[in-house]
């Protein structure tokens, strides 16, 4: 029975409520409790965490930064580092405790028995290093293989990870495959020894959505096919809900919940998972709400937690929940939930955001016809290294960046670019604030050429115009505390009186939500979600007309990226701001945006009102972009994904941008020719040559979008 | 590459051509006259004049320029006012002693010191990084001609185990050579060791910081392979550029050590050309300096295009 407080059980609940005949796990931690200590005292990164993998089975491990999901990983394979150690706690792979064995053996085990791909495959394969070198490393370490047997299933390797030609990839460098492919890389490496477990920590959070999709239905399939088991490390419950059989969901370094996928993401019993699962902001939504969003910040804990974990932050807390630590409520299943307030909670689902939470309702008029649009951006062209030389081997016709581009922001209109890495949507953002010269055309900011002013050393205009963007950690000086840091843009505004410009970024601190007492605090001693927070509160102290958010929440947790979207949103409307909102998440901008501009390979592909975008017809890429939005299980049925090919050469020259990949390509016409560019009377243009009423053939990616008049606007 | 080093060659040639009218012009500005030194101090305005259209110095700077410029081209350095023999073997000569002396100390500096830098990363925090660290410090905090006078005093005047300067031929027989070179050699390599162990120590640890180190060691890799294989060839990048530059200013002459040790390398020469106002040396020595110094500048940029294959393909590419 679920309904009382129980005493912590010391084994694995999980293992211990194990009662149906099945298999024994792969990989059986029990009691896990994992510390960092520095000179400054010890953080506990994870509390008795416990958790079953059976073979074959994939199980997530889902949570937030600083939930310790990545620390347990690391634990698994001996690779703690950077003060990290293991206090108590067993790791029971095949029935051994990993953590008895020497660490030669625990080495001899890695790459071999149990493999890992990491989150960034950018920086995992070595530069100096060719790919094939690298897959063959553990294949004649731990097979024995001399290198000339390792290059022949090296070849073999690459091939079954879906490269297909396996012998040029081998005898590359890293630096010469695109991200998608270094992975699959890096997946090959994995598998070379076929290993019984795979450690996945984010393996494709660094990735273009279509690229992600891709790897993912790879990992899928070979986890099937060789029986594999897996650990998933996730911050994604998309991805996670795509791919795993079970999940545990971390907070604060404990298992909250651990269940069957498909149960805990459509009825999570927990609190917090109840909230990550409301947070995620789905294409479906209705968008005159606040996305829920989980309020306070995740806090560090020292030593055994004394009260439930998520008690700070949880709306159902009660005194109960803060006297005492919550044990883990288990059922016949394996399902379990460390909140005991889980059954009476089965119904309740998580607070909507408070009443004030309704936007106000935005018709068409107000954002685009009120007066000149904001921004006007006209034939932006960018072309990056291009060089002149009187060497002829030296001149070079560079790379474009962004061709021929033009589009408007209104007033208080929020405009989102929707692209992956190369799709030219920074440059985009970069130009806008003229922070890079255009190698053509022009960009108006109320009027004014902004590239001209800032060249003339006229910074009013600049003020007006403000960026955030992904890198939270690059853009704070380590040196100056976070007040240091605020109060200069508002020295530089004018703003004289010290005691109210103290006020002002203790509000605006508080606004972003954090405690004003961060201000007195160096950016170092902040989680990268906090940091984010402190450069949003930033650009805001100079009130801008106009913010560009470039990725700015994609590196941010669900709960908080809900909180920062709200925010963001809410400053919209109280202030006017126009953002130009740059990502590569749909789902995101979805939220957020007014008009949306698909980008790909630097020219526009799709522009128009979101929710136009988000219904037929679709230019062939938009389609797949929105086919490879993950969807929770309770959200009713994924979209037959459409998996584009990964793109063998940059996009360029004399036709489509999209031809090289695009799965509807109607032939040589799309490799020659610019594609016309359909447009309807309601601002939606579409960059294709297939016919409008072709392209409107097609059935809808979010069927529950479809009728248009019921779509909020 | 090849555009890559076709390119720096042109550079090189440019830098070079630019460098000679500088040599010419400085010398020129430089107190005395050629005629008159030549001539002696009681010669006659007509002798010294007489001199002067022999040599040329009558003509107009650029013609003079030309001349000499034209001589270079081909082989011809010219001829030492003061030695009165052509330069070019002169300076052959004690380019091949700066050459050994360089040799000598950078191979001990880069074996030493990237050693010592990689053991200093390795055992971050511990016992032996402190020992490296603290003694690096101050390898860079002394000067090095103090190093020099303290070996010399030592191991010359007073344990008079090592002759205290000079040079000997190698066709003396092995051991004498050698034995003049230990202390000029090992005050060299204390003057650069510790920047190279430095160097080497932080880009090691920066390495051993990143995710393909880390993947190495997830694939199994025993910790010999994930730092020699995987973390030095990378952390190498700039630690051979120093080496190479370093290598550039030890041909170009170390004055003050090959004074201290009269070890006859480029350094003497130009001390020597510039006191007794050779003009003609002074220009060629110089000239040769800059271009031994140029090219272990290129040199250095080639060896890391070489060793880092993310350049290398750019070059190829373009
Ligand atoms: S124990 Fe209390 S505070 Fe913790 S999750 Fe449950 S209801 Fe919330
Ligand atoms: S123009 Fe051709 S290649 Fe481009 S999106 Fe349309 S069908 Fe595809």
């Amino acid at each position: 029975m679920m309904t009382a407080p129980q005493a912590r059980p010391a084994v694995s609940p999980v293992v211990a409520s194990a009662s149906a005949p099945k298999p024994a796990p792969l990989l059986d931690v029990r009691g896990l409790t994992i510390s960092y200590g520095n000179a400054r005292g010890t953080l506990r990164a994870a509390s008795d965490v416990g958790f079953a993998i059976r073979p074959g089975e994939v199980m997530g491990l889902v949570g937030e930064s600083g939930s310790g999901k990545s620390t347990i990983a690391m634990a698994i394979l001996d690779l703690l580092g950077g003060g990290g150690r293991v206090d108590s706690g067993e790791i029971l792979f095949d029935g051994t405790d990993l953590r008895k064995l020497p660490a030669s053996e625990r080495r001899a085990l890695r790459g071999d028995r149990i493999a890992a791909v990491f989150q960034d495959p950018f920086t995992s394969l070595n530069p100096a290093l060719t790919v094939g070198r690298q897959i063959a490393e553990p294949l004649i370490q731990h097979k024995g293989l001399s290198p000339r047997q390792a290059a022949v299933r090296v070849e073999d390797l690459l091939a079954e990870v879906g490269i297909r030609d396996p012998r040029r990839v081998a005898a590359a460098y890293p630096h010469e495959l695109s991200g998608g492919m270094q992975q699959r890389a890096l997946i090959a490496t994995a598998l070379g020894c076929e290993p019984k477990l795979l450690i996945l920590d984010e393996p494709t959070t660094a990735l273009d959505v279509t690229v992600e999709a891709r790897i993912i239905e790879l990992l899928a399939k070979l986890c099937d096919s060789h029986k594999l088991s897996a650990l998933f490390v996730s911050h994604n419950l998309g991805i996670v809900n795509r791919i795993c059989q079970t999940v545990t969901v971390l907070y604060g370094g404990v298992v909250v919940e651990t269940g069957a996928t498909g149960r805990v993401l459509s009825r999570p019993a927990h609190p917090y998972a109840k909230g990550l699962v409301a947070a995620l902001p789905r294409i479906t939504a209705d968008r005159r709400h606040r996305l829920p969003s989980i309020p306070g910040t995740v806090a560090k804990l020292s030593g055994s937690p004394a009260a439930c974990v998520f008690a700070p932050r949880c709306p159902f807390a009660e005194e109960t929940c803060r006297s005492r630590p919550q044990a883990m409520l288990t059922d016949g299943d394996g399902d379990g939930v460390r909140c005991w307030k889980a059954d009476a909670l089965a119904g309740t689902p998580w607070p909507d955001e408070e009443a004030t939470g309704l936007r106000r309702p935005r018709t068409g008029e107000t954002a685009e016809t009120r007066s000149a649009p904001l921004v006007e951006v006209d034939h932006l062209r960018k072309i990056y290294g291009a060089s002149r030389s009187i060497l002829p081997w030296l001149r070079r016709a560079g790379t474009v960046a962004v061709e021929d581009v033009s589009f408007t922001i209104g007033r208080g209109e929020v405009v989102g670019v929707v692209g992956e890495s190369g799709s030219g949507k920074s440059t985009i953002g970069r130009a806008l604030l003229a922070l890079t010269e255009p190698s053509a055309g022009t960009v108006l900011f109320d009027g004014a050429d902004l590239t001209q002013q800032v060249k003339r050393g006229d910074q009013t205009l600049r003020r007006r115009a403000q960026l955030v963007f992904q890198n939270s950690a690059a853009s704070l000086n380590p040196r100056k505390t976070v007040g240091a840091a605020m109060d200069r843009p508002l020295v530089l505004a004018g703003r004289a009186d010290a005691e109210e410009r103290r006020k002002t970024i203790a509000g605006l601190l508080t606004r972003v939500g954090l405690p004003a007492a961060y201000a007195d605090r160096f950016p170092h001693e902040l989680s990268g979600g906090e940091r984010q927070r402190v450069n949003i509160a930033r650009a805001l102290a100079t009130d801008p007309d106009f913010v560009v958010c470039d990725e700015a929440v994609s590196a941010l947790d669900v709960s908080v990226q809900a909180n920062i979207l709200n925010l963001l949103a809410e400053l919209r409307d109280e202030m006017g701001l126009s953002y130009l909102f740059i990502t590569h998440d749909i789902a995101v901008v979805s939220h957020i945006a007014d008009r949306v501009l698909v980008v790909y390979g630097g020219t526009i592909c799709e522009e128009g009102p979101i929710g136009r975008v988000l219904r037929p017809p679709y230019h062939p890429y938009t389609e797949a972009l929105l086919s490879a939005v993950p969807r929770l299980a309770g959200d009713g049925p994924e979209a037959p994904r459409i998996l584009l090919e990964d793109a063998a050469t940059a996009p360029g020259g004399r036709g489509c941008a999209f031809a090289a990949r695009c799965p509807r390509k109607l032939g040589a016409v799309c490799d020659e020719q610019a594609p016309p560019v359909h447009e309807t009377a309601d601002g939606h243009r579409i960059a294709c040559h297939i016919p409008l009423a072709t392209l409107a053939e097609r059935a809808a990616v979010f069927p529950e979008l479809a009728d248009a008049d019921a779509l909020p606007r | 590459m090849l555009a890559y080093t076709l390119t720096r060659l042109v550079y090189l040639a440019l830098v070079l051509a630019v460098m000679s009218v500088l040599v010419f012009l400085v010398t020129q500005a430089m107190p005395g006259d050629v005629a008159s030194m030549i001539a002696g101090q009681f010669a006659s305005k007509e002798v010294v004049d007489a001199i002067a259209v022999k040599l040329g110095l009558d003509q107009p700077l650029i013609v003079q320029y030309g001349h000499w410029a034209a001589g270079i081209l081909r082989g011809d350095l010219g001829r030492s006012l003061v030695l009165e023999q052509p330069i070019a073997p002169i300076l052959l000569e004690a380019l091949g002693r700066s050459l050994v002396l360089a040799v000598v100390a950078l191979a001990v500096v880069a074996v030493v010191g990237i050693g010592l830098g990689v053991l200093a990363a390795v055992r971050r925090g511990k016992l032996t990084d402190q020992l490296v660290s603290g003694v690096s410090y101050l390898g860079i905090a002394v000067p090095d001609f103090f190093w020099a006078i303290v070996l010399v005093l030592v191991f010359g005047s007073y344990l008079k185990l090592l002759p205290t300067g000079g040079y000997a031929p190698i066709t003396d027989g092995f051991l004498p050579w050698a034995s003049h070179l230990v202390l000029p050699v090992v005050t060299l390599v204390l003057m650069l060791l510790a920047r190279i162990a430095r160097l080497t120590r932080s880009s090691m640890i920066d390495v051993l910081q990143t995710n393909y180190v880390k993947f190495a060691r997830a694939k199994g890799m025993p910790e010999s392979v994930v730092i020699l294989r995987h973390a030095l060839k990378n952390a190498l990048l700039p630690t051979i550029t120093v080496l190479a530059i370093d290598f550039g200013l030890i041909l170009g002459g170390v004055v003050v050590i090959e004074t201290i040790f009269s070890y006859p390398g480029m350094g003497r020469l130009l001390l020597f050309a510039i006191q007794r106002h050779d003009l003609p040396l002074i220009q060629a020595t110089i000239l040769i300096v800059s271009a031994a110094y140029c090219l272990a500048n290129l040199t250095a940029d080639l060896l890391y295009a070489f060793v880092n294959p993310k350049i290398r393909h750019g070059m190829r590419a373009s």
